[in-house]
């Protein structure tokens, strides 16, 4: 049997909105709830791929994976370790890269390796090898010594990417990988996360994007208003077709056709 | 480990950037050459060297050293005779003599009650400045000898104004260079994203609090030592009055000086750091950081022109240190004032370092939208 390494459990997370959000949102309500019991497993050399519109809860989850966030109720462990009661060693356990994160563009990739490698504890020696490796494998050895602030937008989600593994984590966790990036590296990456799940890795992601699901998941969560509406490998959600048994799952939840 | 990382990356980001050190630096050299510039207009018939007579009662071989001070000096120095005291502090009083020393009997033996008196004129600049010198190369004659100051008249008001004001400029010049460093830093990267992915990382929330405000701390002290040089060399030349009045302080008033000032930039980059974790955007941050200086003006304002404001003044952040200053400037040796001041400027610091600490573990402050 597949080794268990994120176990989520009952995860729910609710935020205040404020008076202009209510606006935004033509609402009364002062409360929403982002995700609502949220329990799914996901195991070892598999990437499992939340699916869902945005709103639905997909961000707001892997941010509570990734310990950004507390949830209201639940609990998950990665690894063994709870996101509640041990933050900090779930942090050097997995890798997140999403787009709120950013590098600071003064510095060069080199020296963002070496600092967030300095910050998970890496030694030095492993460091340099590991810097070596993934910079020639992305390409980004030419780059080591630019600013990321001058960094093409392809170059610099590489660089993010690298820095994201930079201690070498058991865990990813990646939140729309490939939006906004142009075709050649969205490839780069798609196939560098299929590379990691052939050495073992465990990778979560969120998308909104069919193709990416049926391209890399092997099982994926159909998320909507913060519920998990259906999981189960490729097969058993998609039936033949990922996006008819999507909005067919969609128009059976929301009673809305779209 | 992870703490050392992080203060690295802060100097590294400042030093590598000249832009950043001509900002930090640039209003000292602006400061020195303005107001330089408009004190040489205002006196600029005035004489900078003197020819100086002073009454010697008393001997001692420390005379040899002051001929020689004020020879390398570029200035003549005639000892006259005093048949007794009195009549000689008359003659400094009425301006006929720059001062009067006093040497005591056992003064190069360095027996025991060993002292030299000054008396100068505290409103006359050429008596000030022999005063000044004189001190000086007594200091560094040798000890245990006490020197005994005994100013004549009152200061002129250029002196006056000048040690009211030297506390309220320092505190000024610390603010704005800790404002520089830290609004960029700490709510520039909050807004940029690029703190969160710091956060992330297993580093404890502390360190990065610490992180922020130590080399903060340091690179705040260089911008304001800057400007507060530009200001200690060219105020002189401004206010009319002689430089050598800096000179007439102690080591150990100098001491004082120096850690009581130690403690203050890192208690106001704690303040500006706790605003900018709490604000959403550099400019919010901003907004409230231009309103703690106006506070911090206004109080060290008000504590430079009121004098003895009691030692409850000691507790409060900024007014400590203007208060001790002013003290200090006044020619005392304000120890446990001074240890005071420091020790409550640390305290506040601790507190708004663990504050801010408290505020990035925050997922509402942090990640809140």
């Amino acid at each position: 049997m597949n080794e268990e390494i994120v176990r989520a459990d009952g995860l729910k997370k609710t935020f205040t909105l404020s008076k202009k959000q209510q606006k935004i949102e033509r609402t009364g309500d002062t409360r929403r709830v982002a995700v609502n019991g949220l329990s799914f497993s996901a195991y070892r050399g598999e990437i499992y791929g939340l699916l869902g519109p945005n709103g639905a809860g997909k961000t707001t989850t892997l941010r509570m994976l990734a310990t950004l966030i507390r949830p209201d109720a639940g609990d998950a462990l990665i690894c063994g370790s709870s996101i509640v009661r041990d933050p900090a060693k779930v942090r050097d356990k997995i890798g997140f890269l999403t787009s709120e994160l950013k590098l600071e563009g003064f510095f060069t990739p080199s020296y963002l390796f070496n600092f967030f490698g300095e910050m998970h504890g890496v030694p030095k020696d492993v460091l340099e090898v590991r810097k070596q490796e993934l910079f020639s494998r992305f390409g980004i050895d030419k780059f080591a010594e630019v600013q990321v602030k001058n960094l093409s937008t392809g170059m610099l989600q590489k660089v993010s990417l690298v820095i994201s593994i930079v201690h070498d984590p058991e865990v990813l966790i990646f939140d729309e990988p490939t939006n906004g990036l142009d075709v050649l590296t969205a490839k780069v990456v798609t196939d560098f996360l299929t590379e990691l799940k052939g050495m073992g890795k465990s990778i979560l992601l969120s998308t909104h994007i069919f193709s990416l699901v049926e391209k890399l998941c092997d099982r994926v969560g159909v998320l909507i208003d913060g519920r998990l509406a259906a999981e189960g490998n490729l097969e058993e959600v998609a039936r033949g077709d990922l996006e008819g048994s999507f909005f067919d799952l969609y128009h059976t939840i929301k009673g809305e056709t779209v | 480990m992870k703490l050392a990382a992080l203060i690295r990356k802060e100097f590294h980001r400042f030093f590598h950037d000249p832009r950043l050190i001509v900002t930090m630096l640039l209003p000292g050299l602006l400061i020195f050459a303005l107001y330089s510039i408009l004190g040489e207009v205002i006196y600029t018939d005035e004489q900078e060297t003197y020819e100086y007579k002073a009454y010697l009662m008393g001997s001692s071989e420390a005379v040899t050293l002051i001929d020689a001070a004020f020879e390398g000096a570029g200035s003549d120095l005639e000892w006259l005779p005093a048949e007794d005291e009195e009549t000689a502090r008359a003659e400094v009083e009425k301006g006929n003599a720059a001062a009067l020393i006093v040497f005591s009997e056992n003064f190069d033996a360095y027996g025991e009650g060993a002292n030299v008196a000054i008396y100068y004129k505290m409103d006359d600049d050429a008596s000030y400045q022999f005063y000044a010198l004189v001190s000086a190369v007594l200091t560094e004659y040798g000890m245990p000898f006490a020197i005994v100051s005994n100013p004549i008249g009152e200061e002129n008001l250029g002196m006056t104004v000048m040690r009211s004001v030297l506390p309220l400029l320092l505190v000024c010049f610390i603010f704005s260079a800790c404002m520089s460093v830290t609004l960029e830093s700490v709510a520039g990267e909050k807004e940029r994203g690029t703190l969160s992915t710091v956060l992330v990382t297993s580093v404890k929330r502390s360190h990065v609090a610490l992180g922020k405000v130590v080399p903060l701390s340091c690179i705040s002290m260089l911008g304001a030592l800057s400007s507060f040089l530009g200001v200690a060399f060219s105020m002189p030349k401004l206010m009319g009055v002689s430089f050598g009045f800096l000179g007439s302080y102690g080591f150990a008033s100098y001491a004082l000086m120096f850690l009581l000032i130690l403690s203050v930039p890192p208690l106001i980059v704690a303040l500006i750091s706790v605003f900018s974790t709490l604000s959403r955007s550099m400019k919010e941050a901003s907004a409230y950081t231009s309103a703690l200086m106006i506070v911090s003006m206004v109080v060290s304002l008000i504590a430079s022109f009121v004098p003895a404001m009691g030692n409850w003044a000691l507790c409060v952040p900024v007014l400590n240190a203007v208060v001790t200053l002013q003290t200090i400037l006044d020619g005392g040796v304000p120890v446990w004032q001074t240890f005071v001041s420091m020790g409550a400027n640390v305290l506040y610091t601790a507190l708004l370092v663990y504050l801010m600490t408290r505020l990035l573990s925050s997922e509402r402050i942090m990640f809140g939208k």
